[in-house]
This record gives C-alpha cells, sequence and structure tokens, in this order.
C-alpha cells in the first residue's frame, strides 16, 4: 500500500481510521512518524498561550469608550443628574462648564482649595454669561470665562504641587488621551451647529493642545515599547480631523 | 481606586463595568486582554490589525455588557465575542494584503521556557498559512471550537470546516518541517515535531 496522504493522516489525529488505514500505519514506520508528529502539533496548537497586548492599548479604548459614552464620570454629572446623558454631550458640557468657571469651581471646591484663587475674584460667571444682551457681549463674557478657567486651573495646579511637591496628576499620555476625546467630542458638537463660533473655537484649542501634548508625548517616547514610533501613533489618530 | 476594583467578585465587576464604571471595566481589561488580544491576534495574522481587532471587540463587550446574563461563563461569553468581532472586521478588510509577505520578526508570546521556540514556530506558520485554513485551524485545535460551531460562525457546512481543518493540518505540518529544517541549518536547538 502507498503512503496515506497528508491530509489523511491530518484526519487521524482525531477522527477513528478505517481498518486499511489502521493496518498501514502499523507497518508503515514513515507514516506512522509523521502521524505522531501531525498529533504532537495539534496538542501543541492547543497550548499555546494567551498573549499580551502591546504596551499602551489601553489608552486609545479608553478614549472610545468615552467618546461612545461607554464610560460614565462619575462625580459632577451624576450629581446634576447628568448620567445618563450622551457621551459627547456630557463632554461638551464639561467644557462649557469648565470655561465658564462652574467647573474650576467645583473642582476647588471638593479639594477644599482655599478662596479666593490667587487674590484673582471671579470677573464672569454663569450668569453674566447668560444674561449677554447681545452677541459682543456674550463674547465678551466667554472671553472673560476663558481667562477665569485658565487662572482658576493655573492656581489649582499650583496648589496641588505646594501641597504634594509633585505635578500631581500629569501624564503626557494620558493628558493626549483625554484631550483626543475632547477632540472627538468637539468635531461631534460642530457637526450638531456647524456655525457656532464658540464650539468651533473650542474644537480650534482642543486639537492646538493636543498637537503641543503630542509634542511632549514624542519628545518623552519612553513609553511605546518600540513596536510604534508615537510619531506614527500620533499621525494616525491625526487622521481623524 | 483600581484596587479596590480588584478585590470584587467577577459579577460584581460586570455589574460596575456595565454601568459605565471605568475602574470595572479597566479591571476587566487587564484580567482578559490577554486571552481577547490572543485570539484576535492569531486570527488577524499581524499585530496592526490586531489591534483594531481587539480595540473593536472590547467596545462590542462593553456595550453588549448590560445584556449579559450569566448563562455562559464571561470569559467564554466575551471570547466569542472577540472571535466574531475579529472575523466580521477581516472580512471587511478588502485591501488587507495577502499573506505570501515577509513573515513577522516577533510575535510578542508570553514566554514559557521550555517550549519557546516551538510557539515562536507555530506562530509564525499560523501567521502564513491561507486565510480559510487558518480560521478553521485556529478555532478548531487552538480555541476548541466544534465543526459545527465553527459552521455557524463561519456560515459554512461542518463537511466544509473538516475539509479545510485537515487540509490546514497538512499545511502545518508542511511549513513546520521547513521552518525546523531552517533552525537546524542555523544552528538553533530543533523542535521535535
Amino acid at each position: 500500500m502507498e503512503h496515506l496522504n497528508a491530509e489523511t493522516l491530518a484526519r487521524l489525529v482525531d477522527h477513528t481510521s478505517e481498518p486499511e488505514e489502521s493496518a498501514h500505519v502499523a507497518e508503515c514506520e514513515a507514516c506512522s512518524a509523521e502521524l505522531a508528529a501531525l498529533r504532537s502539533q495539534t496538542e501543541a496548537l492547543g497550548s499555546l498561550p494567551e498573549i499580551r497586548p502591546p504596551q499602551g492599548d489601553w489608552q486609545p479604548l479608553e478614549a472610545r469608550l468615552r467618546s461612545e459614552g461607554l464610560i460614565e464620570d462619575a462625580g459632577l454629572f451624576r450629581k446634576m443628574g447628568l448620567a445618563q446623558t450622551p457621551g459627547w454631550m456630557r463632554a461638551t458640557a464639561a467644557i462649557m462648564l469648565f470655561l465658564s468657571g462652574t467647573g474650576a469651581g467645583a473642582v476647588l471646591n471638593a479639594r477644599g482649595a482655599p478662596q479666593p484663587l490667587g487674590g484673582l475674584a471671579m470677573r464672569a460667571g454663569p450668569t453674566s454669561f447668560a444674561s449677554s444682551a447681545n452677541v459682543e457681549d456674550a463674547a465678551s463674557a466667554v472671553r472673560l470665562a476663558e481667562q477665569n478657567y485658565v487662572t482658576a486651573f493655573a492656581r489649582y495646579q499650583e496648589l496641588l504641587i505646594s501641597e504634594s511637591g509633585i505635578e500631581a496628576g500629569f501624564d503626557p499620555m494620558s493628558r493626549y488621551a483625554a484631550l483626543e476625546h475632547m477632540a472627538a467630542v468637539s468635531q461631534a458638537a460642530v457637526r450638531q451647529a456647524p456655525g457656532d463660533s464658540f464650539l468651533n473655537g473650542v474644537l480650534v484649542s482642543v486639537l492646538g493642545e493636543r498637537e503641543a501634548t503630542a509634542r511632549l508625548v514624542a519628545s518623552q517616547n519612553d513609553w511605546f515599547d518600540g513596536r510604534e514610533s508615537t510619531t506614527q501613533l500620533v499621525a494616525s489618530r491625526s487622521n481623524w480631523f | 481606586m483600581r484596587e479596590s476594583s480588584e478585590g470584587l467578585s467577577e459579577g460584581q465587576l460586570i455589574r460596575l463595568a456595565a454601568d459605565g464604571d471605568a475602574r470595572g471595566i479597566r479591571t476587566l481589561y487587564d484580567r482578559y486582554s490577554p486571552r481577547v488580544y490572543a485570539v484576535v491576534r492569531r486570527i488577524a495574522g499581524d499585530d496592526d490589525l490586531a489591534q483594531d481587532y481587539a480595540q473593536e471587540a472590547w467596545i462590542r463587550a462593553i456595550r453588549a455588557l448590560p445584556t449579559f446574563r450569566g448563562d455562559a461563563r464571561f470569559s467564554t461569553w466575551l471570547h466569542r465575542i472577540s472571535v466574531n468581532a475579529a472575523l466580521q472586521a477581516l472580512r471587511k478588510s478588502e485591501t488587507r494584503t495577502k499573506r505570501e509577505g515577509p513573515v513577522p520578526e516577533q510575535i510578542p508570546v508570553a514566554p514559557r521556557r521550555e517550549d519557546a521556540l516551538l510557539q515562536r514556530q507555530l506562530e509564525r506558520a499560523l501567521d502564513v498559512l491561507p486565510h480559510g485554513m487558518r480560521r478553521v485551524l485556529i478555532l478548531h485545535d487552538v480555541e476548541g471550537y466544534t465543526h459545527e460551531e465553527i459552521g455557524d460562525t463561519l456560515g459554512v457546512t461542518s463537511g466544509t470546516s473538516k475539509s479545510q481543518l485537515f487540509k490546514a493540518r497538512a499545511k502545518m505540518r508542511e511549513m513546520l518541517s521547513v521552518l525546523d529544517g531552517a533552525a537546524q541549518e542555523n544552528g538553533a536547538e530543533a523542535w521535535s515535531i
């Protein structure tokens, strides 16, 4: 009898053989050895180990989970009854809250930071923002709110550093992931209201910050294990816009 | 805060994650990402695609978490989602290059000293196996699917699944013999299969 072909031997790994096949394998050293090798191969395939995902795999996943509203941001939003609001709307709301000063105040109060902030009183708040009589007033209120936010956040960072001695919470990669998320939700907001200068301004600011952070991450370049350059990663993400 | 999540039971973690709790989701990810990545990596055949497929699998799983009722083990449920996500994504990738491309230099397999060489050889051979054969071989010999399950998953008959499996095993054997021969020529430790 001729040797059994490779596919027949592959079948005999875990299927019953015909009598003539069994007889041949029992007598033929080559086919017997080949069948044993195929059985070892199959056993080895079933024992292949798990594979660790590449380092840094979580951050883009987290950003996407947030952008799709699959991760809830606890705290402020739940307190405000916004936990069921779609992710992009909550993120946009967060931007607006911070720009109007409310968010900064909420954070500061939650952390027990002293008031006023570095001697600079809030010059515009949600009330003045809402009561603007015309577009120019509203634009001024936005600019003031932005200034207040920047001032408040700078003071917040100062206080954190003075209390802990380190620049707490600053991780360039996390910041990049967060900015990526903000860019996605800002873009979604602009799609909803393409002519809205405020939303466009937010988007431009976020994109600028994202690029600056990307450069910072690229300059550090010690978090990605050499599998894909940071520049490549950032470039691929930047293609979103 | 992640430390406290790690002390929770799997059921508690799943409920937290289904509610969108970041710590719950991260803990599930840390626990199961090697399993998810392993199956999508082998189906994808390369690292870049595998990262996309793994992300898609996790997004689908987290999205579907509220529907998980515990009839099957969570790992089994997640595994099925991962397989389906990877297979569906693979079907969609029309511009994908054929398997005859260069063999990847390195595959990040968790090291096991005694048979690291064997694992590398197997992973390399899997990567260059033709698509249809590879899917069936991975699902049957690596993941333990039956031919009926493979038929349901891939939309083929169980007879086709068997036929592809036997061809795939034979092809793997042929490729591994070549790799083993090359290893011996280069003075590396030979694989005894």
